[in-house]
């Protein structure tokens, strides 16, 4: 019986799922069909947005606060329901289409141009923040666990929690820190959690996921920047004399220093293969599946509603395929975010054998 | 390339929600968690130990016992041969002096009927030379009245002499 129910309660959330890109992929669509914009819903759907959308819904949208310094020097505080309706407050707008699609500008000189500064609460700020929470509330639900039952292996949730905490650190990055484990690992421990969480979030259709958050490149930007600072702030000596005098041939480092070059080098592109490796998986994730659902639209555009509707269910199949994929796919970029960042930490901490 | 380019609004957002979770994290939840599951682990090694060490204990504990086991088994045999030996020669000791003490007795009662045999026979050769002495005594008397008489006397104290005896 329980079973029964999982599986209905799946059911409906995946039907739930595929709904929601089928009614986002609808969403230009208009009455009649004819061919989508494919490459405008796609880019909108994994970019940033100023309110966040509801469910079943084109035009609602969740209100956020936007902070923009105009580019006459004055700060503005408003709410985002006054201008996702397409409207200018203030002067501002969102741009539709030209170079800031999708971005609130200001128009000076009868130019449209993106405000001075905008720290905008957008969509994804708001993710970052919930999925914060989230982590938050996981990791101290294993910590109260640990309080209230002592070392009693928790059962449940918090024993999947626990497992996955000692996967990481247990089997992960004690063996590759050794002694220094305690003290990197709730950086390490932190940047896993909050990867895995934000991935999974973006994976939820509808409000309080549905932000394509690890497929932004600032966020990951960020991530992939604290794992730079520590790694080259806390580097040994030992870690900058194989970067400035790596042990090779005299001839690779003098007179021309050939060696330290590729080194210093490397500095900056491990962090930021980190970067682009999560942002990349994460973002052709949600690329694919927004394609697969958009093939509904494609085909009843280029045949007609038939065929449109006979694509649905391959469309749906391949998308929950690609869904679930995404799910093992979360699990792995945090993971190997989390390794490769321990590795490179670890990896400025040799001394001299 | 719109996508590829960081928004620094969201990269603001970004940095401060995350160095908050971490110092949150770091603060208030990770080193706890790190520290009971490290204990955790400490107390399941020291327990698996623990377990091996009690078990190889108790090996060399059942070892030893079977081997006192062995030892007193061969004990209690030497002791119920060495038993069955003394009881042997207890027996055969007590035979043995049995044996010499019968000779003695009957050699004693041997003895003791030779002496009864000698003093009797000294008794009876002292009484009958009373009785003779008696008899010639009387006979002596008597012979001086008649022949008869003194026939008559002799037969008369040998039958005396006889019922005597």
């Amino acid at each position: 019986m329980k079973k029964v129910i999982a599986a209905l309660i799946a059911l409906v959330v995946i039907a739930l799922m595929a709904w929601g890109y089928a009614d986002a992929a609808k969403h230009s669509e208009g009455g009649d069909p004819k061919m989508p914009e494919v490459k405008e819903i796609i880019f909108e759907h994994l970019g940033d947005s100023y309110g966040w959308e509801v469910p079943f819904s084109h035009t609602k949208r969740i209100p956020l606060p936007i902070i923009v310094l105009g580019n006459d020097g004055s700060w503005h505080l408003f709410s985002s329901a006054r201008i996702t309706g397409g409207e200018t407050f203030e002067g501002f707008k969102i741009a539709r289409g030209g170079d800031h699609n999708n971005k609130i500008v200001e128009t000076v000189n009868g130019q449209e141009v993106r405000p001075k500064l905008d720290f905008s609460f957008t969509k994804n700020a708001c993710g970052i923040f919930i999925s914060a929470i989230v982590v938050c509330l996981i990791v101290f639900g294993l910590k109260r666990h640990y309080k209230r039952k002592g070392l009693k292996a928790p059962r449940g949730g918090m024993g999947l929690v626990e497992l996955i905490v000692d996967f990481v650190y247990g089997d992960t990055i004690k063996p590759i820190m050794g002694a220094e484990a305690p003290k990197y690992g709730p950086y390490l421990l932190t940047v896993f959690f909050f990867i895995l969480t934000m991935n999974l979030m973006g994976l939820i259709v509808i409000f309080p996921g549905g932000a394509n958050l690890t497929g932004n490149i600032a966020v990951t930007l960020v991530l992939a920047l604290c794992t730079f600072l520590i790694t080259n702030f806390t580097g040994t000596k030992h870690y900058w004399k194989e970067i400035l005098w790596p042990d090779v041939p005299v001839a690779l480092k003098c007179p021309v220093p050939l060696m330290p070059i590729i080194e210093l080098l490397g500095i900056f592109t491990k962090p930021i293969a980190l970067m682009i490796r999560l942002f990349a998986n994460m973002m052709s994730g949600h690329m694919v599946v927004l394609v697969f659902m958009l093939l509904i639209f494609i085909f009843s555009a280029l045949f007609n509603v038939a065929a449109g509707g006979g694509t649905t269910v391959l469309s749906l199949a391949l998308s929950l395929f690609m869904l679930l994929l995404d799910t093992l796919v979360s699990f792995i970029q945090a993971y190997v975010f989390t390794i490769l960042s321990t590795m490179f930490i670890s990896m400025a901490h040799v001394h001299e054998e | 390339m719109e996508l590829f380019t960081p928004e620094f609004g969201l990269v603001f957002w970004m940095f401060i929600a995350f160095l908050g979770l971490f110092f949150i994290l770091a603060k208030f939840a990770w080193p706890f968690i790190i520290k009971s599951m490290d204990e955790r682990a400490d107390l399941i090694d020291k327990g698996v130990a623990y377990a091996q060490e009690a078990k190889t204990k108790l090996d060399t504990a059942k070892a030893e016992a079977d081997k006192l086991i062995a030892e007193a088994r061969g004990q209690q045999a030497d002791i119920l041969r060495d038993a069955a030996k003394m009881r042997n020669q207890i027996i055969e000791d007590a035979h043995a002096e049995a044996a010499v003490e019968a000779k003695k007795v009957a050699e004693a009662a041997q003895l003791s009927i030779e002496q009864a045999q000698k003093e009797s026979a000294k008794q009876l050769k002292q009484e009958a030379g009373e009785i003779a002495l008696q008899i010639a005594e009387k006979v002596l008397r008597t012979n001086i009245n008649n022949d008869a008489a003194q026939q008559e006397l002799v037969q008369r104290y040998l039958s005396e002499v006889e019922t005597k005896n």
